[in-house]
């Protein structure tokens, strides 16, 4: 009872704000599994990375072409220096998704292809823009890259509660259209619904989520938490509802969980939250397959 | 005279600057039953994408009267990993329908379920789709198409990779509807006997070749020639044609 106590009191906005991440990436999962791009997840989580390492370079003023923009003195206060590393985490994953949703029209590579490239480059240029920023060890930048579920404060909890309402919110608001043209965009197409248009948006609010939520807990969870409690969701769910809930209770429990265990037996809190989630997976797995 | 519903002149239709059907000129009637026939790439699901409007001519004009078209694709490609219902599946139709807010009322869900009703599976409404053999996953996307209330319904290798009493139950079924409920229909495959013996008008296509008429004057062993570069033999006995390969290894 007491290490619980002791993860409340000092860690209150890393086990909040792991409920919230979990949430947001097992909602996402659901999408990315059944869609299967699965390793659209992993690229995105690379391509946010590399973001972030290349607003360490500062090779672009945003300061000072937003104070031109809106014709505002804007100062490089605290907001600028989180607002930053998020803008280019974000703009790069939605280069990432644009590029990506086009590449249906190509016939030359699969969409595995695509997603490889990209991984692979991604981690290829932020080593190149960590090697040539100006801050001092690789070794903690590597880490402030990356995210840490411990390091999640009020202003992080609030931003990832922000991220969870807008990106469920807008699934819920449009989910006749994500239906469709998940389920058979040609059809869709066919009945009147610009499925080439809400393909796009779909995976510009997946980037998005995926993206903003590895800058505050990592891409391991990210990655994992895209992929292991979705995949729990359709192993047991029986409705399409039922896929949800089950996703997003798991995204929900496992983390906070996992934090506690990480605390008590002293282990990184991301890979502990994964490793739980897999034993849940693998415990889920068996039982399905003994009872079927 | 009947009512024409679209009309192609001197079209062209194809990918990026690649044309793979030019110089069309052919219309489509209120009530027509056209089949659309030819060897695999020769074009069949292309046109259907310009009749849909979903892929825009080179070249020339396609005119549609602002009727309703539902659209059943090929089976294969619609494979999910969520376990949707059969009536989450024909209710995807109805969407298009809603506007961009829009919720599903009673109605739409009437009307779905009468779409399942007329395919004659509206018992396996709560059934997971993934779990439904070929035959019963085709007459759901049917009930799909029908739910829109299409005055035109077009189907794309509607009786690909099913066993023979499925095949010929869904070709009775597409009949059916077109007797009855007065559609329009569009039937595309690449088996020739398939559409021979069901629709009224075809259509034979091949990149250098189309051909569209009554099927009495179309199905010739000439035509057939042109279209798949091999010999066939046309029979008709009692109404129905054979249609044989005079092909010998």
């Amino acid at each position: 009872m007491d290490a619980i106590n002791q993860l409340i009191e000092f860690f209150p906005y890393a086990i909040m704000g792991s409920i919230i991440a979990g949430v947001i990436c097992a909602f996402l999962g659901v999408f990315v599994v059944s869609q299967r791009v699965v390793f659209l997840g992993a690229s995105l989580t690379q391509v946010s990375i590399a973001g972030v390492a290349f607003s360490f370079l500062h090779l672009i003023n945003l300061e000072g072409f937003l104070s031109s923009l809106f014709g505002v003195e804007i100062t490089h206060d605290s907001f600028f220096h989180n607002f930053e590393p998020a803008f280019f985490s974000l703009l790069f994953a939605v280069i990432c998704v644009l590029i990506f949703s086009q590449s249906y029209r190509q016939k030359y590579l699969t969409q595995d292809g695509i997603l490889g490239i990209i991984f692979v480059v991604a981690i290829a240029i932020r080593i190149m823009f960590i090697q040539k920023s100006p801050m001092a060890e690789v070794s903690e930048i590597e880490a402030i890259l990356k995210g840490d579920i411990l390091f999640i404060g009020k202003t992080q909890l609030y931003t990832l509660a922000g991220i969870a309402a807008i990106t469920i919110f807008l699934f819920i608001i449009f989910y006749k259209q994500f239906r469709f043209v998940t389920f058979d965009p040609e059809s869709a197409r066919a009945h009147g619904i610009n499925s080439r248009l809400w393909i796009i948006i779909f995976y510009l609010i997946v980037g998005m989520g995926i993206s903003l939520t590895t800058r505050f807990v990592g891409d391991v969870f990210v990655f994992s938490y895209l992929i292991i409690p979705s995949s729990i969701g359709i192993l047991i769910g029986k409705k399409v509802y039922h896929v949800f809930l089950f996703s997003v209770l798991v995204g929900a429990v496992i983390p906070p969980i996992s934090l506690y265990l990480a605390f008590k037996l002293d282990f990184s809190s991301g890979p502990t939250a994964v490793v739980t989630s897999f034993i849940l997976f693998i415990i889920i797995y068996v039982v399905k397959k003994i009872r079927s | 005279m009947k009512k024409e519903i679209t009309s192609f002149s001197n079209v062209s239709i194809g990918y990026g600057k690649k044309i793979v059907l030019k110089d069309l000129n052919f219309s489509i009637y209120e009530n027509d039953f056209v089949g659309i026939v030819g060897p695999n790439g020769s074009g069949k699901t292309t046109l259907l994408m310009a009749l849909l409007g979903n892929l825009k001519p080179i070249k020339g004009s396609i005119k549609k009267d602002s009727l309703r078209f539902g659209y059943v694709p090929q089976r294969d490609i619609v494979q999910p990993l969520l376990p949707y219902s059969v009536l989450d599946v024909v209710m995807m139709s109805r969407y298009s329908l809603m506007g961009l807010f829009g919720k599903p009322s009673k109605e739409d869900f009437e009307i779905a379920e009468e779409s399942l009703k007329n395919v004659g599976i509206l018992q396996l409404k709560n059934h997971n789709y993934k779990s439904l053999s070929g035959g019963q996953r085709q007459r759901t996307l049917i009930a799909r198409a029908l739910a829109v209330q299409p005055k035109v319904l077009i189907l794309d290798e509607p009786t690909n990779g099913m066993d023979t009493p499925s095949h010929y139950t869904l070709l009775d079924l597409i009949a059916r509807l077109h007797d009855e409920n007065k559609l329009t229909i569009l039937l595309v495959s690449h088996l020739l006997t398939d559409v021979a013996n069901v629709v009224k008008r075809l259509i034979l296509l091949e990149k250098e070749f189309f051909q569209i008429g009554d099927i009495d004057e179309i199905l010739s062993e000439e035509n057939l020639k042109k279209t798949y570069s091999s010999e066939f033999g046309v029979t008709k006995i009692d109404e129905e044609y054979i249609i044989t390969s005079k092909h010998k290894n």
